[in-house]
């Protein structure tokens, strides 16, 4: 601090009292304060006759400190400066946004249709994100979720089923991966099943049991609410202890804490309760309702297989892994003689979500819903950023800064995208509620949809991003436009808005683009679903009635015993009233069985070895046809029901694929597996039926074969119209064996819609989705042409003032629209020609291409965009030119 | 021991502010006038004096502004606040009573035992 310095200092000083306007200089200002106090200190002791150096040693003395003291007087001033630019702030930032709240206000109607708009838009895809977040995203609620797979099995020879085959390894194989593959952090087992949980406590009911082993709470990280998690020494001792789920212990036990100790009877068999599950314990098994009971796994009852679930370390591949599970198998089987037939295969748990196919194409939609709504808030800014352009230049001239007003501007998108997002969290929280509401009943897994921040986050910034973006435009757009000519009394001129037009117009035109492609998706959804609902499903379902029981092992182990039980109830269900027929089968609709392998004509070479497919089949009594309503095209039913008469039934998709015209009668085939196969006699061809519900080929290849009673039977029974066997049927089980869950009655009919729910909900959302993008659009388009028309009032007085007819007025309007409409939905049905290939899947019976769903979209469209020209047609012929004149 | 500082403090304070009540100044000016006032007998550690200056201006009590020296210097200007007029009133009433009652301590005369 030497006088050198002080020149310098001061010169300094001065553009820095400038620099302030940026920010405070804290530790400049409590430098120059003390150097002023020491040189002012230094020229009085010089004054009163002291050499400089005692003068400045002097003043050392006299102030002390200085280093501590000049710290001190720093951290205050800094302080106190942050926290008043703060407060400054804070006091413009609110001044801003009180002023665009005034402003807004004073436009209600444009005011409410932003807010819409953007609330709309960003409400649906919160709804729909959430829903892809938690289902496809995180569809586990596990730690470390990225790195969990299904662990699965498929035939060694590769996969010729065109479908996911999946197969649950056995015990052995999955206790060898446990032991020695170091891919895997952790491979969990697990089976789940329903099972009859008996009285002391409650009524006899079915409940989902969940078997799993120790290590699988803490796989999920987690904890038992009250009670203790299952031990090594658990299953040790037989494992005949349980967890309970916490929603079982509320409604059967309610809430009573000394639940730890009671006593459960599951199929015959006793365990203890040691435990209560909260109800977020959840097996991998998306489609399956919540667990009620956990029970210990067996890992030795080597008769089932084992659905495996494992986290994978960090880093290693779905491949590495599979290879190295594969060399455990490998050594496994070959330790025990066995061929190897299957090699494992890795899934990412996203990849079982039923429903992912349609929420991708629902996802697509929102976002072109958004993509919509952002255009339309951008054109309302962009509009009205113009029609301001008057108050604007009069505020500039006035001396508001151009920063100024685009501040304001700026101030403005933000209120509006604040309000626009505070609607879209309601009507997004609103929106999922319902979705889950409608869901149908087959789609259990949305229930754990929930509305997600970083989802909400992500639109709300988009939105803001437009909102931002096309205020800015808009204010640069209106900058740009000098102040004197905005001034000037009645801007006729059109020229500087031209640019702002076509940009508006652009905006209208991708906009109606947008929509229509929509449109011609939803449209070709909806004409499958009508197809589906109204199509021959190939046989009648109305009045049958599926009937099956959960039968236990003990005492029901052999198919002849299942098969007794299952004669006996056929007796006693022809004696209900209203019932005409009952029949047993194998499967009743909807539902799907396959025998393992390939078809093989008499004849024809057999398959390659170790060829995998599946080929339907159904196993069924001779009356199955004519009670079921399936066609008989040739030849008969089954006149020999025993095992050695090998007669088979095919239906008219198998016939037609392998005997092209011949008739099929009296052929042999059969399904070879590893070579071996009986040989079967085709004795009649039936018509194809949609027995495997709804959305699958009726065409596909079926074999019928006479039932035995080897798998799981059901019996189909079918009434009078109006009567119902399902309390009938209810009331016999107990009475045969009252020791056997409540029955499982389904109502075929409903079953099979039922079997159309999905592509139903799925046609609903888009539809929801479509009509949304659709006033959207017209509101759009609405807002250009009105505008257009505020524009021109004068001119259009002019011209009615000249002679021009105001039909002549009128068509000019609709032509405008008419243009931007027809070229907004050629670019949207060429765009949709595009889209439709990702849906193709889930059309059924609608080629993607149909013609009548372009046609429907177009002129659903083009009518919309007419509506939404009347009203500033109308405007347009009513001026009246003397006002109109006068104006401005 | 903290006592005394804080008494030591707030009769800085206080002589700051009283010194603002008769016309804003800079620090050195405060510093010269308390020297005056005081016969050279209170010697502030003239350091410390801004420290003082900073907080009595974050409590709000004093207000400050950039201006010109009487030497033709850019100096920071002090003066007191609405709110530091008040202060000094209240506290003004407080030392009067204070430095009384010690004056009277002073003067008697001790008990005899």
């Amino acid at each position: 601090m030497s006088d050198e310095y002080a020149p310098q200092a001061r010169r300094a000083a001065t553009w820095r009292r400038y620099l302030r306007f940026w920010g405070p200089r804290a530790e400049a200002d409590v430098d120059d304060e003390l150097r002023f106090h020491i040189e002012m200190r230094v020229r009085d002791y010089m004054a009163r006759g002291m050499a400089e150096t005692q003068a400045r040693e002097a003043t050392a003395r006299r102030i002390g400190d200085l280093a501590t003291n000049r710290a001190e007087c720093l951290t205050i001033t800094t302080r106190r400066e942050r926290r008043m630019t703060r407060a400054q702030l804070i006091d413009a930032f609110g001044q801003d946004v009180s002023f665009a709240v005034r402003t807004l206000g004073r436009q209600k109607g444009w005011t409410t249709v932003a807010i819409l708009t953007l609330a709309l838009g960003i409400g649906a895809n919160t709804a729909v994100f959430s829903v892809v977040n938690s289902l496809l995203l995180h569809p586990l609620p596990y730690p470390h979720a990225d790195r969990i797979a299904f662990v699965y099995q498929e035939p060694t020879q590769g996969n010729k089923t065109g479908m996911m085959v999946a197969i649950t390894p056995r015990p052995a194989v999955v206790r060898a991966w446990r032991e020695s593959a170091h891919s895997f952090e952790a491979i969990e087992p697990y089976r789940s099943a329903s099972t009859m949980l008996a009285p002391p406590r409650g009524e006899a009911a079915l409940v989902l049991t969940a078997s799993i082993l120790p290590s699988f709470l803490p796989f999920t990280g987690e904890h038992a609410l009250i009670g203790r998690v299952f031990t090594e020494s658990d299953l040790k001792d037989g494992g005949h202890v349980a967890l309970v789920s916490e929603s079982m212990w509320r409604s059967r036990y309610g809430g009573d804490r000394n639940v730890i100790g009671q006593t459960l009877a599951l199929d015959g068999s006793l365990y203890t309760i040691i435990g209560v599950l909260p109800s977020t314990t959840r097996l991998p098994a998306l489609f399956l309702g919540a667990t009620d009971v956990w029970l210990p796994l067996d890992m030795h009852n080597e008769g089932v297989g084992l659905s495996t679930i494992g986290r994978l370390r960090p880093g290693v591949t779905y491949a590495a892994a599979e290879s190295e599970l594969d060399s455990v198998t490998t050594r496994l089987e070959q330790s025990e003689k066995n061929q190897v037939l299957f090699r494992s295969k890795l899934l990412p748990p996203r990849q079982m979500v039923g429903f992912a196919q349609s929420l991708i194409l629902l996802s697509g939609a929102v976002a072109l819903v958004l993509l919509i709504a952002c255009a339309n808030v951008a054109h309302l800014l962009l509009a009205r950023a113009a029609s301001r352009q008057r108050e604007l230049a009069i505020r500039a001239a006035l001396g508001a800064g151009t920063a100024r007003l685009v501040r304001q501007l700026l101030t403005e998108s933000f209120v509006l995208a604040s309000a626009g997002c505070a609607g879209g969290l309601l009507v997004g929280s609103l929106g999922l509620k319902t979705v889950i509401a409608l869901r149908p009943g087959t789609l259990t897994e949305l229930d754990t949809a929930r509305l997600d921040g970083t989802t909400l986050l992500v639109t709300v910034g988009l939105a803001l991003l437009t909102g931002l973006l096309f205020g800015v435009v808009g204010a640069i757009q209106s900058a740009r436009h000098s102040t004197h000519e905005a001034l000037k009394a009645g801007t006729l001129t059109t020229s500087h808005s031209r640019r702002q037009s076509r940009l508006r117009g652009s905006l209208v035109v991708s906009e109606i683009a947008l929509s229509a492609s929509l449109l011609v998706g939803a449209s070709l959804l909806v004409r499958s679903v009508v197809r589906l609902q109204t199509m021959d499903a190939g046989f009648d379902p109305r009045g049958l009635y599926g009937i099956s029981v959960m039968l236990p092992e003990k005492g029901y182990a052999t198919p002849a015993a299942r098969h007794a039980f299952y004669a006996e109830l056929a007796s006693r269900a022809r004696a209900i009233g209203g019932v005409e027929t009952v029949m047993m089968a194998e499967g009743a609709p909807p539902s799907r069985s396959f025998l393992v392998g390939a078809l093989q004509l008499e004849g024809e070479p057999a398959p390659p070895a170790g060829t995998t497919s599946f080929v339907d089949y159904n196993g069924v009594q001779p009356n199955y046809f004519r009670a079921m309503g399936i066609r008989l095209v040739e030849g008969t039913t089954f006149s020999d029901t025993t095992e050695k008469s090998s007669q088979v039934m095919v239906n008219e998709g198998l016939a037609r694929k392998y005997f092209r015209g011949r008739s099929a009668l009296g052929h042999r085939l059969r399904v070879v597996f590893n070579g071996k196969g009986e040989w079967m006699t085709i004795v009649g061809v039936v018509g194809n039926a949609f027995t495997s519900g709804l959305t699958m080929d009726a065409n596909d290849p079926l074999l019928y074969v006479p039932f035995q009673g080897r798998w799981g039977p059901a019996l189909i029974v079918r009434v009078k119209p109006g009567t119902n066997p399902i309390a009938s049927v209810r009331k016999i089980i107990p009475t045969m064996d009252r020791h056997l869950p409540p029955p499982n009655v389904t109502n075929i009919g409903e079953a099979m819609r039922q079997s159309i729910a999905t592509p139903r909900f799925t046609m609903l959302l888009l539809a929801s989705f479509t009509i949304l993008a659709l006033v959207l659009a017209a509101v759009g388009l609405y807002g250009v042409l009105a505008y257009a028309v505020a524009q021109r009032t004068r001119e259009i007085g002019i011209r009615i003032a000249l002679g021009a007819t105001r039909r002549r007025i009128g068509r000019a309007i609709v032509t405008q629209g008419a243009v931007l409409a027809i070229s907004g939905i050629l670019i949207g049905l060429a765009g949709a020609f595009w889209a439709t290939k990702f849906i193709d899947k889930m059309l059924y019976g609608v080629p993607r291409s149909d013609p009548y769903s372009y046609a429907v979209g177009a002129l659903l469209l083009f009518g919309t965009a007419m509506l939404a020209c009347v009203v500033p047609m109308r405007r347009a012929v009513s001026v009246d030119p003397l006002i109109a004149m006068r104006a401005e | 021991m903290d006592s005394s500082v804080d008494f030591l403090k707030g009769t800085l304070d206080l002589m700051i502010l009283k010194t603002l009540s008769w016309a804003p100044t800079h620090g050195y000016g405060i510093a010269r006038w308390i020297e005056h006032c005081t016969n050279d007998v209170l010697q502030v550690e003239e350091g410390s004096l801004y420290p003082a200056l900073h907080k009595l201006e974050e409590k709000g009590l004093i207000a400050a502004e950039w201006g010109i020296s009487e030497h033709n210097r850019r100096a920071k200007f002090y003066r007191l606040t609405t709110l530091g007029k008040k202060q000094l009133t209240a506290a003004h009433d407080t030392w009067a009573r204070f430095s009384d009652a010690v004056f009277k301590v002073l003067r008697t005369a001790p008990a005899s035992r």
